[in-house]
C-alpha cells in the first residue's frame, strides 16, 4: 500500500472523525454540582408610614413637627451588609456586589437576591451601612440609570446621594411647597453664608444601621427571605422633630439639617419578616 | 454547458431546501459578480483567495469589509453604516493579520473598533486583495486565524512618459448615498507618480419591511481620502517608492455602540524598495519602512444619554515599523528569509461631564496611557517541488514585549486583576503544507500550521469600554498569555476546461490559551459605559476547538452563460465555561457549562450567482441568490440569541457602453427583506437587532483613459 496514494483518504477520515467528535455534543451540559454546604439569602424592601404601606402622591401624612406632607419618590443606597454569626464573627456580603440601590418606583430594586454562598448556621444579627462609605463613594462609578441620577455634585463633596425622598408639604400658609429630603456628603462653610467658595471641609454622613430582631437560622441549601422595612416617617422624628417650615425644601447644602436627618435615621429601618 | 449549469442549479436548490423549509422565504436566484479565483503561488496548499480590482469595481459596497463578506467563511461585524470588521472562520480582531501593501500595520484608534484596518483604504484605491485563511502564511507577521493583505494600486513604469486617469461616481437609494473618486497616474522609465482622492457621503438607511414597518437605522457617515505616490526606478529592476495616504471620517454613526465617531484622521507614510533578479540566486530584495498615525474622537452627543452625562473619548495611536525580505532561488528550491519590526503606541482618555445644580462635575480617565507594544519577528519560508508534490514550509519567531504608564491597580481580596503592566513573550510559529498533483486537473493538499500571537493593546490594557459582542465593559489584562492556533487543513482543488474550477476545504482548529472574557463582580470594578450590564475581563481559557468547511465553484470563462457557487460552515466549541445566572439585570448565581458554543460564529450560508454575457461580454446581467441558515448553535454563557435565516436576491448589470466607460447598476435585496446577520451587534442599551439595509437601487459610472 502506498501511503502517499492513500494519504488524502486517510486524512479525510481523520478529519471527519475529529469533526464528529466535536460536533456530537450539540447541547451544553450542566456540570455536576456537589451538594452545597451553604444557603442563600434574599432581601426584600418594604416602605411604610405609620406602620402602613406608603401611599405616594397623597397629602395624607403629618410629621411630628406638624407639617402635612406627601411623598412622591424614595431612592436610596445601602451597602456593606454584614451577617453576624453566633460568637460575633461577621460575614460581609461582597462576593458579587456590596452596594444595593432601592427605588420605590422600580420593583426590581425592591428585591436583592444575594449572589454570595452563605455558610449554613445561626446568625445573630444583620447590619448595613446606610448610604455609601467614603472609600467607595466615587463620582462617576454609576454611569447607568437608575443609579446615575443619584450623583452628588463634586463641589458639594462628590460621590452619590445616600438617599432622595422627594415630595411636597403644606407651609404655614397652607401653600404646597416641594421638598427634596436628600442625604449625602455634607459641607462645612466659613461664616454664615452658604456658597461654594466658602466650603472648607466635608462631612461623611453615612452611618451603620443595626437591625433589631434580625437573627435567623440558615440551613444548607436553603434560601431565606429577609424583609427590611423603611419606616419613612421616622426620618422626620425621634430624636429630632424635622420642621420643613424651618429648614426649607432643599437641604443638600445645609449640614445641620442633614445631621438631624442622620440622627433620626438610626431607627428608621426594621425587620418586617424572615421567611 | 447549459445542461451543466442547470444541473448545478438543481443541486443547489435541493441543497438549500431544508433551509427554505425552516424559516427562509423561497425566492429565485442569480448573481452579480463572477469572482475569478486564482490560487496564490505560495499558498495554494490552503484556502486562499485573490481579489482583483475588477472584482471590486463590479460590487455595490461601501467599504472593504462589506466586500469581504462575500468570500466563503469570511464575515463582517456591523456596528453601523460603515467600516465592517472582518471575521474569518470565527476569528477576528488581532486573531487576523490585516495589513496594507505587504506590511503596513495600523493600530486602530477606536477601542470599540469603529475603525478596523479595512476602513483605512477605500475600495477604489485597491489593486488587489489576498486572503489566506489559517495560521499558514507567516511572512507578514504573526498569523493566528488568517491574513488579509490589502494592496493599493501602485504606479507602473512606462517606456515613454504617459499619463492615465480614471473617475468614478455612484449613487445609492435608501441611504441617499453618493460617492466620487478620481485618480491620475503615469510616468516614464525613471519616475512614476499617482495621485488619487475620494469622497463618500451616506445618510441613514432603512431596513426592509417587517410587520408592515421599516426601521430607520442611524447609520450616516462621511468619509474622504487622498493619496500620493512617487516612484523612482534607478535601474530597470529596482524601484524606490515614497507614499502618503490620508483617510478621514466625520460623523460616522454607530447605533450599536455607546458613542459615535466624531472624527477620525489617519495618516500613513511609506517608503518601499524593491529589487528583482539581482543575481542568478538572489531573486528579490524587498524593504519597507512605514509610519501610520490615527487620531480618533468619539462622543455620545447625539444620544439621549448625553442629557445625563456627556462622554467624550479621544485616542491617539501609531504604528511604526518595517521589514526586510530576501528571496533566493536554487534550482527547484526557493528560500525567503526576512525580519520585521512593529512599534505600537496608544494613548487616550475618556471624559465624562455632568451638570447638576448649575455646577459641572467632570471625570477624566485613561483608556490607555502611553501603552507600548514592540514586536520583532524573524521568518523564513521554503518552497520546493519534487515528483508530483509541492512542499512549502514556514517558520517564524516573534519577540514581543509590552508596557504601559498605567497607574490603575485593581486588586480585591488578594487577587490582582490589573496591576503589573509589563510582559514579554517569545512566540514560535510554523507551518508546513504539501500538495499532491493527482492529475493535471486535480490537486489535493494537506497543511498543518501552528500560529501564536501575543495579546493586543485592547486585550492587555483597555479600561472599561464595551468592545465585545455583549453589553459589558471590558477590562484589559496585562498578564494575559499568547494564544496559539493549531490547525490542519485538507483542500481539494480541480480545474477542468469544460467544467470550471472547484475547491473543497476542511479545517480543524485547536486553540490553546484561547483569549476569552470572564465577568467581574461590581465589588472588584464598576462599569464606566452607559447601557452596559457589568464588567468583563480578558482571560485565557485552556482551549477551544473550531471546525468547518468551504466550497467554491466557478464556471468556465469561455461560455456566455456562467455562474459561481460558494458554501461555508464553521462550528466552534468551548469545552468549559462559567455561565452567570442573571435575574432582573443582576447576577444571582454562577454555573459551569460544558461544550458551550463559541459566540459570534456565523451560520452556514451559500451563495449562487448566474450571469450571461451579451454583446461580446460588454453587457453582463447577473443574478445572485444568497441563502443563510438560522444560527441555533449559540453561546449560552454569553446569552447569545438565535438568529433567523434569510434569503436575499440581488440583480446587477455591468454595461461597458464605450471603450473607456462602464456602467454598473442594479438592485440589492430585491424583495426588501428585513434581516440581520448573526454577527451584527445589537443596538446599544436594548435588545433590538441592528438590521441590514432594505432594498437599494444603485448605479455607478466608471471612466478611464
Amino acid at each position: 500500500m502506498r501511503i502517499s496514494k492513500n494519504l488524502p483518504a486517510i486524512t479525510l477520515i481523520v478529519m471527519w472523525g475529529l469533526m464528529l467528535l466535536t460536533a456530537c455534543s450539540d447541547e451544553p451540559e450542566g456540570g455536576a454540582e456537589p451538594e452545597p454546604e451553604t444557603g442563600h439569602i434574599k432581601f426584600t424592601f418594604a416602605h411604610n408610614v405609620d406602620n402602613q404601606p406608603v401611599q405616594l402622591d397623597r397629602m395624607m401624612y403629618e410629621n411630628s413637627a406638624g407639617n402635612p406632607y406627601e411623598i412622591n419618590e424614595v431612592m436610596y443606597f445601602i451597602s456593606d451588609v454584614i451577617l453576624y454569626k453566633e460568637g460575633g464573627r461577621g460575614l460581609l456580603i461582597d462576593d458579587w456586589k456590596d452596594i444595593h440601590y432601592v427605588e420605590l418606583a422600580i420593583p426590581s430594586t425592591l428585591t436583592w437576591e444575594v449572589f454570595d454562598d452563605i455558610p449554613a448556621g445561626t446568625y445573630d444579627s444583620i447590619t448595613f451601612v446606610f448610604g455609601i462609605p467614603e472609600e467607595k463613594n466615587e463620582s462617576f462609578m454609576f454611569v447607568n440609570p437608575p443609579e446615575d441620577k443619584m450623583m452628588w455634585p463634586d463641589i458639594l463633596g462628590g460621590g452619590y446621594h445616600y438617599m432622595m425622598i422627594n415630595g411636597k408639604w403644606l407651609d404655614e400658609n397652607e401653600i404646597e411647597q416641594f421638598y427634596n429630603f436628600h442625604l449625602g456628603i455634607g459641607q462645612l462653610y466659613h461664616g454664615d453664608e452658604i456658597n461654594f467658595d466658602s466650603i472648607y471641609a466635608f462631612v461623611q454622613n453615612y452611618f451603620t444601621v443595626s437591625l433589631p430582631g434580625s437573627s435567623f437560622v440558615l440551613n444548607k441549601g436553603q434560601t431565606r427571605e429577609i424583609e427590611i422595612v423603611m419606616n419613612i416617617e421616622s426620618w422626620f422624628e425621634t430624636p429630632h422633630d424635622f420642621d420643613f417650615n424651618y429648614w426649607g425644601g432643599a437641604i443638600m447644602e445645609i449640614q445641620p439639617a442633614m445631621k438631624m436627618g442622620v440622627e433620626n435615621g438610626h431607627d428608621v429601618f426594621s425587620i418586617g419578616s424572615i421567611k | 454547458m447549459k445542461t451543466f449549469i442547470t444541473s448545478i442549479f438543481l443541486i443547489y436548490v435541493v441543497s438549500v431546501q431544508p433551509l427554505i423549509g425552516q424559516e427562509v422565504e423561497k425566492t429565485i436566484l442569480l448573481d452579480s459578480v463572477l469572482i475569478e479565483d486564482e490560487a496564490l503561488d505560495e499558498v495554494k496548499y490552503v484556502a486562499s483567495k485573490y481579489v482583483t480590482k475588477k472584482d471590486l469595481q463590479n460590487q455595490q459596497i461601501r467599504d472593504v469589509g462589506e466586500y469581504l463578506r462575500s468570500i466563503p467563511n469570511v464575515s463582517g461585524i456591523r456596528r453601523g453604516g460603515a467600516n465592517l470588521d472582518p471575521v474569518v472562520r470565527g476569528y477576528k480582531y488581532s486573531q487576523l493579520n490585516v495589513l496594507l501593501n505587504n506590511g503596513v500595520k495600523i493600530e486602530n484608534g477606536c477601542p470599540n473598533r469603529m475603525d478596523p484596518v479595512t476602513a483605512r483604504i477605500e475600495t477604489e484605491d485597491i489593486g488587489n486583495i489576498e486572503i489566506i485563511k489559517g495560521p499558514f502564511l507567516l511572512k507578514y507577521g504573526p498569523s493566528f486565524g488568517g491574513v488579509i493583505n490589502l494592496k493599493s494600486e501602485v504606479p507602473q513604469p512606462y517606456d515613454q512618459f504617459e499619463i492615465h486617469g480614471n473617475a468614478q461616481a455612484g449613487f445609492e437609494s435608501n441611504w441617499n448615498g453618493e460617492k466620487y473618486h478620481g485618480s491620475l497616474h503615469g510616468g516614464d522609465r525613471k519616475f512614476q507618480f499617482m495621485v488619487a482622492g475620494g469622497y463618500r457621503n451616506y445618510g441613514n438607511y432603512n431596513s426592509g419591511y417587517r410587520e408592515g414597518l421599516e426601521t430607520e437605522v442611524k447609520s450616516s457617515f462621511t468619509k474622504y481620502n487622498y493619496l500620493a505616490k512617487l516612484g523612482y526606478s534607478f535601474k530597470p529592476n529596482q524601484q524606490l517608492m515614497i507614499s502618503y495616504d490620508g483617510i478621514h471620517g466625520r460623523d460616522v454613526l454607530y447605533p450599536s455602540l455607546p458613542m459615535d465617531e466624531k472624527s477620525d484622521d489617519t495618516h500613513i507614510f511609506g517608503l518601499d524598495y524593491k529589487g528583482k533578479n539581482l543575481s542568478p540566486v538572489l531573486k528579490e530584495i524587498e524593504a519597507k519602512i512605514y509610519h501610520s498615525d490615527v487620531h480618533h474622537v468619539m462622543d455620545n452627543s447625539r444620544r439621549p444619554s448625553a442629557e445625563n452625562m456627556l462622554m467624550v473619548a479621544d485616542v491617539n495611536s501609531s504604528n511604526t515599523g518595517g521589514r526586510f525580505v530576501t528571496t533566493f532561488q536554487f534550482a527547484k528550491h526557493r528560500l525567503l528569509t526576512g525580519l520585521d519590526y512593529e512599534h505600537i503606541m496608544k494613548d487616550g482618555t475618556r471624559t465624562g461631564t455632568m451638570e447638576m445644580m448649575g455646577t459641572i462635575s467632570t471625570k477624566v480617565s485613561n483608556l490607555w496611557l502611553d501603552a507600548l507594544i514592540r514586536n520583532t519577528g524573524i521568518f523564513a519560508e521554503y518552497h520546493t517541488y519534487f515528483s508530483s508534490y509541492e512542499l512549502t514550509a514556514s517558520l517564524r519567531g516573534d519577540f514581543n514585549n509590552a508596557t504601559s504608564s498605567d497607574t490603575l491597580e485593581v486588586s480585591y481580596e488578594g487577587i490582582d486583576y490589573f496591576k503589573d503592566v509589563d510582559s514579554e513573550f517569545f512566540n514560535l510559529s510554523f507551518s508546513v503544507g504539501i500538495t499532491k498533483k493527482i492529475s493535471s486537473n486535480l490537486d489535493v493538499s494537506l497543511a498543518f500550521g501552528r500560529g501564536t500571537r501575543s495579546p493586543n493593546m485592547l486585550e492587555r490594557y483597555i479600561k472599561l469600554l464595551p468592545v465585545g459582542y455583549d453589553r459589558y465593559d471590558y477590562l484589559g489584562n496585562p498578564q494575559l498569555q499568547p494564544e496559539t492556533n493549531n490547525e490542519i487543513d485538507l483542500t481539494f482543488q480541480s480545474n477542468f476546461r469544460n467544467f470550471g474550477s472547484m475547491y473543497l476545504n476542511f479545517f480543524y482548529s485547536y486553540v490553546q490559551d484561547f483569549i476569552f472574557a470572564n465577568l467581574l463582580p461590581p465589588t472588584v470594578i464598576m462599569p464606566q459605559s452607559q447601557g452596559v450590564l457589568g464588567v468583563k475581563q480578558f482571560v485565557n481559557v485552556d482551549h477551544i476547538t473550531s471546525t468547518g468547511f468551504e466550497f467554491g465553484y466557478n464556471s468556465p470563462h469561455q461560455y456566455k452563460l456562467g455562474g459561481s457557487m460558494i458554501a461555508a460552515f464553521t462550528y466552534g466549541v468551548i469545552p468549559e465555561v462559567t455561565k452567570y445566572i442573571i435575574s432582573d439585570g443582576e447576577v444571582v448565581d454562577a454555573v459551569q457549562i460544558t461544550n458551550d458554543a463559541l459566540p459570534e460564529i456565523p451560520p452556514f450560508e451559500t451563495t449562487m450567482s448566474v450571469f450571461y454575457k451579451f454583446l461580446n461580454s460588454n453587457l453582463i446581467p447577473t443574478l445572485k441568490l444568497r441563502v443563510v441558515a438560522p444560527q441555533g448553535h449559540i453561546s449560552q454563557a454569553f446569552y447569545e440569541e438565535e438568529t433567523p435565516g434569510f434569503t436575499l436576491l440581488d440583480f446587477s448589470i455591468r454595461w461597458k457602453f464605450a471603450k473607456f466607460m462602464e456602467l454598473n447598476t442594479g438592485i440589492s435585496n430585491i424583495f426588501d427583506r428585513a434581516y440581520y446577520e448573526h454577527l451584527n451587534r445589537r443596538i446599544i442599551g436594548s435588545k433590538e437587532n441592528l438590521y441590514e439595509p432594505g432594498r437599494v437601487f444603485f448605479a455607478s459610472i466608471y471612466a478611464h483613459f
